[in-house]
């Protein structure tokens, strides 16, 4: 569907955050009609490159043209009003604003007369908008607060779209939506693209990129690597375009038949959090993989905060096998319980502390002599760990809200690793993390595995439960709706089939 | 994230790093020791001078110990001034019984309010800013019926107990046990953590809770125990007592460079630093014959510049 028409240019575009070089002299054409992807490792400098684009970022050096005409931006509502608008990884909306007000945001002019705001008006137009795109059950009116993250997100869609930008920016917006969410916006996109227009989609998911990109350009290290047309190229040509390298056959596990052990490690019975999960009963054994899937609001997240003893009001009894009961957070670390939240920045690290003091946290009772804590001693903990999971860092004492997701992820699993948990409960290990740390991720628990620790996996990828799972419980509606063995002939639609 | 273009120059990376904002305080105390040197042609480091100095910094200091581990937190504290007043009036009572009651009388009071203010904190979920606005208003109230009559006297048995050596003894011992938790503690990194990140701290298996209404009974503690150096040096305890001292320690452990928000960022050298310079400024301002509505219409514009300068707005957000 693209012509030939140039709709924007990008040359030599490069940016430094202090001694990183983000992105390093990159050039780009898009064409008119044209959905491109950016892909590259986390890290690889695309996020960066668009939100210079719309508008976040100064840009460092370098140009933009659209349109023939060369842009200069110095916030978000100036690339908006020329034509850029970008729907953000994490969350974009305001809080403590309506869904209205938060569409029209930088743009309330049109609602204004003499310095009031017609609020009738605003929501007014505001539904009008919702309902053109389809999302009928969201009232324009009601504060944004009141709705739930994938929510949030599809009116981020409309605030990003309903101007008709030139250029929309989709940045990783996919690992937050559920699959209908995820078809709306392919339904978006599409319609961009008939329109003439050009869509910048960037995406970890190798797959849903050949599916709905014409185009390709890969980015690694900041610099520009290629562009190739999707119809040319299969999931492991982008991988090793990514990576720079081949990416071994070893991506998933590739056993089959291993038998699960008899020894149980922990056993759920009867755990239920008001609202999440029902009446969940089932027993992790020692060396296994347990992979738990479903919708995103089927409560299998909750399954890992009840395990780690962090559920608000959680009835039934969850136990190790000594007997041992696990009721709250401090007895779970001590019994050997880790837990990796998909909530990563929030709950799983703490951003504003260094790497040392992240990774020393649960250890400290372990590390101290006599209840004294020697520097030397948690740095050398700290630097081990992180070392042993290849974490990429100027030093231990950076800041860890400078690393891009893989790396904090790692440094997660180093703290665990470094407190030596037996019973591993990840969520999402993988979520918005590039293929060569998914691929370090996996092989970590291949190896946790064989030396008798037992995870837990809680995923939203089909693909990875089925490649790393030596069973698979799919929830719905908070209760379990069905439980699979490892097997090559297990398919995807066998999982769907219990999750819907 | 700050917007940096071209490849930064050497001085444009050392002014920004934390190094240099870590330095930062101790040039602005440098900076006050130098002006007021002039300003005084010298005579504010006269022997005597330098007494009264260290006389005034007691207190304080070791007040701001205490006040440090809860900003650390991320909280904050508005009951020391009143704290300071009850405790100081429990104390004098007391002294006529019993020296050593009288200090661990003093010290329960203080600790009392801590709890306090940690109960209501802690348990009802509610931030401390406002839960200390109340209980400074309570314990005003308290130590201001006391006084109606009259001023409550100490006994001539403390009064007598008034010497440098001994409250150089209680600061520094104070400062070095502080430094000792602070430092090579489960204790320091605790009151880090939840600073820096509570959620993440609990999933880390902090107790959190427990934490935060422990380090505000130890701050009132503290605050207890400074309000035995305060009837020792005053002798008599007045309706004003501790009157804005509250305000006094804020101020100096944000001049010291303590981020507002508390967490990874804080020092224990801003205690020190911070209750110096606000030492110095205040007597320079005395020395040099100000009035006194002069005298506070000056700090605060110094104190704004300061803070201007010197804040990490980086680490800019709410107060727990």
């Amino acid at each position: 569907m693209s012509n030939d028409k140039i709709l924007l240019k990008a040359e030599h575009i490069d940016k430094r955050f202090g001694i990183t070089h983000a992105v390093n002299d990159v050039s780009i054409t898009i064409n008119a009609g044209e959905t491109r992807a950016l892909i590259g490792e986390n890290g690889s400098g695309k996020s960066t490159f668009c939100q210079m684009l719309c508008g976040i970022y100064s840009i460092g050096g370098g140009t933009f043209t659209l349109d023939g005409q060369e842009m200069h931006v110095k916030n978000q509502v100036e690339a908006n009003k020329l034509g850029v608008s970008i729907i953000v990884q994490e969350m974009g909306t305001l809080s403590g604003l309506t869904v209205a007000e938060n569409i029209f945001l930088g743009h309330e002019d049109p609602f204004m007369h003499y310095g009031i705001k017609d609020t009738h008006a605003m929501i007014k137009e505001g539904q009008r908008l919702l309902d053109e795109y389809g999302f009928n059950n969201i009232r324009a009116g009601a504060m944004i607060d009141s709705y739930n993250f994938e929510d949030r997100k599809l009116v981020e869609i409309v605030k990003a779209t309903y101007m008709k930008p030139k250029i929309l920016i989709v940045d990783e917006t996919t690992t937050a939506l559920s699959q209908n969410g995820r078809l709306e916006l392919y339904k978006i996109m599409d319609a961009v693209r008939a329109d003439g227009r050009s869509v910048i989609f960037i995406s970890h998911d190798l797959r849903e990129i050949l599916e709905h990109c014409d185009t390709i350009s890969i980015l690694r290290d900041g610099e520009y690597i290629d562009t190739v047309n999707s119809k040319d190229v299969n999931e492991d040509d982008l991988k090793r375009l990514m990576v720079g390298r081949e990416i071994g056959s070893a991506y998933y596990r590739t056993d089959y038949g291993k038998p699960i052990s008899d020894e149980v490690v922990l056993s759920v019975k009867n755990v239920s959090v008001y609202g999440q999960i029902e009446d969940v009963n089932f027993d992790l054994h020692r060396g296994e993989i347990l992979g738990f899937g479903g919708l995103s609001e089927c409560g299998m997240h909750e399954i890992g905060k009840a395990i780690f003893g962090a559920s608000w009001g959680r009835k039934g009894t969850v136990t190790l096998a000594d007997g041992t009961n696990i009721d709250d957070i401090p007895s779970a670390i001590k019994h050997s319980i880790a837990y990796a939240s998909k909530d990563r920045d929030n709950e799983s690290i703490i951003l504003n502390e260094s790497i040392r003091n992240n990774v020393v946290l649960p250890s400290l009772d372990d590390l101290a002599e006599k209840h004294i804590l020697k520097s030397g001693k948690l740095n050398k903990f700290a630097q081990e760990y992180a070392d042993k999971m290849q974490t990429k860092m100027q030093s231990i004492h950076q800041f860890i809200s400078d690393l891009s997701g893989g790396n904090k992820q790692k440094v997660v699993l180093a703290r665990w690793l470094g407190k030596g948990s037996d019973i591993l409960v990840l969520d999402s290990p993988t979520r918005g993390i590039d293929v060569k740390v998914k691929q370090a991720i996996y092989a970590l628990m291949s190896e946790l595995t064989a030396q008798g620790k037992s995870i837990i996996m809680i995923s939203e990828e089909i693909p990875e439960l089925l490649g790393m799972s030596d069973r698979i419980f799919i929830m719905k509606d908070g209760k379990i709706n069905g439980t699979f063995n490892r097997s090559e002939t297990l398919s995807e639609e066998d999982l769907i089939a219990k999750m819907v | 994230m700050a917007h940096r273009d071209k490849e930064p120059s050497k001085l444009s990376l050392f002014l920004n790093s934390d190094l240099f904002k870590g330095l930062l305080p101790f040039i602005g105390l440098v900076v006050i020791l130098v002006v007021m040197y002039y300003l005084t042609n010298g005579r504010i480091f006269q022997p005597k001078r330098l007494r009264l100095l260290l006389s005034q910094v007691y207190y304080p200091m070791i007040v701001a110990t205490g006040v440090f581990f809860i900003m650390t937190l991320g909280s904050i504290d508005f009951t020391e001034g009143s704290t300071l007043g009850v405790a100081s009036i429990v104390i004098s009572m007391l002294s006529f019984y019993n020296i050593p009651l009288a200090i661990i009388g003093g010290i329960l009071t203080g600790a009392a309010i801590g709890a306090i203010n940690g109960f209501f904190h802690v348990k009802f979920k509610l931030q401390s800013f406002i839960v200390t606005i109340c209980t400074m208003y309570l314990f005003r109230g308290v130590c201001a019926y006391m006084t109606t009559e009259t001023a409550i006297p100490a006994s001539a048995a403390i009064k007598a107990l008034d010497s440098d050596a001994l409250k150089i003894s209680i600061t520094v011992a104070v400062l070095l046990v502080a430094f000792f938790l602070f430092k090579f503690t489960r204790i320091g990194n605790d009151v880090k953590a939840v600073g820096s990140g509570e959620t993440a701290a609990v999933f880390s298996g902090v107790k959190t809770d427990k934490v935060k209404f422990l380090t505000f009974v130890v701050a009132g503690a503290l605050t207890g125990l400074a309000a035995f150096v305060n009837v020792i040096k005053v002798g008599s305890i007045t309706a004003t007592a501790g009157n804005q001292l509250e305000t006094q320690i804020l101020i100096s452990l944000v001049l010291g460079g303590l981020p507002i928000t508390g967490g990874a960022k804080v020092r224990f050298s801003n205690i020190i630093v911070g209750t110096s310079m606000y030492t110095v400024l205040n007597n320079g301002l005395v020395m040099l014959g100000f009035e006194s509505a002069t005298q506070q219409l000056i700090k605060g514009i110094v104190f704004l510049i300061f803070v201007a300068l010197t804040i990490d707005r980086k680490a800019l957000k709410v107060i727990k």
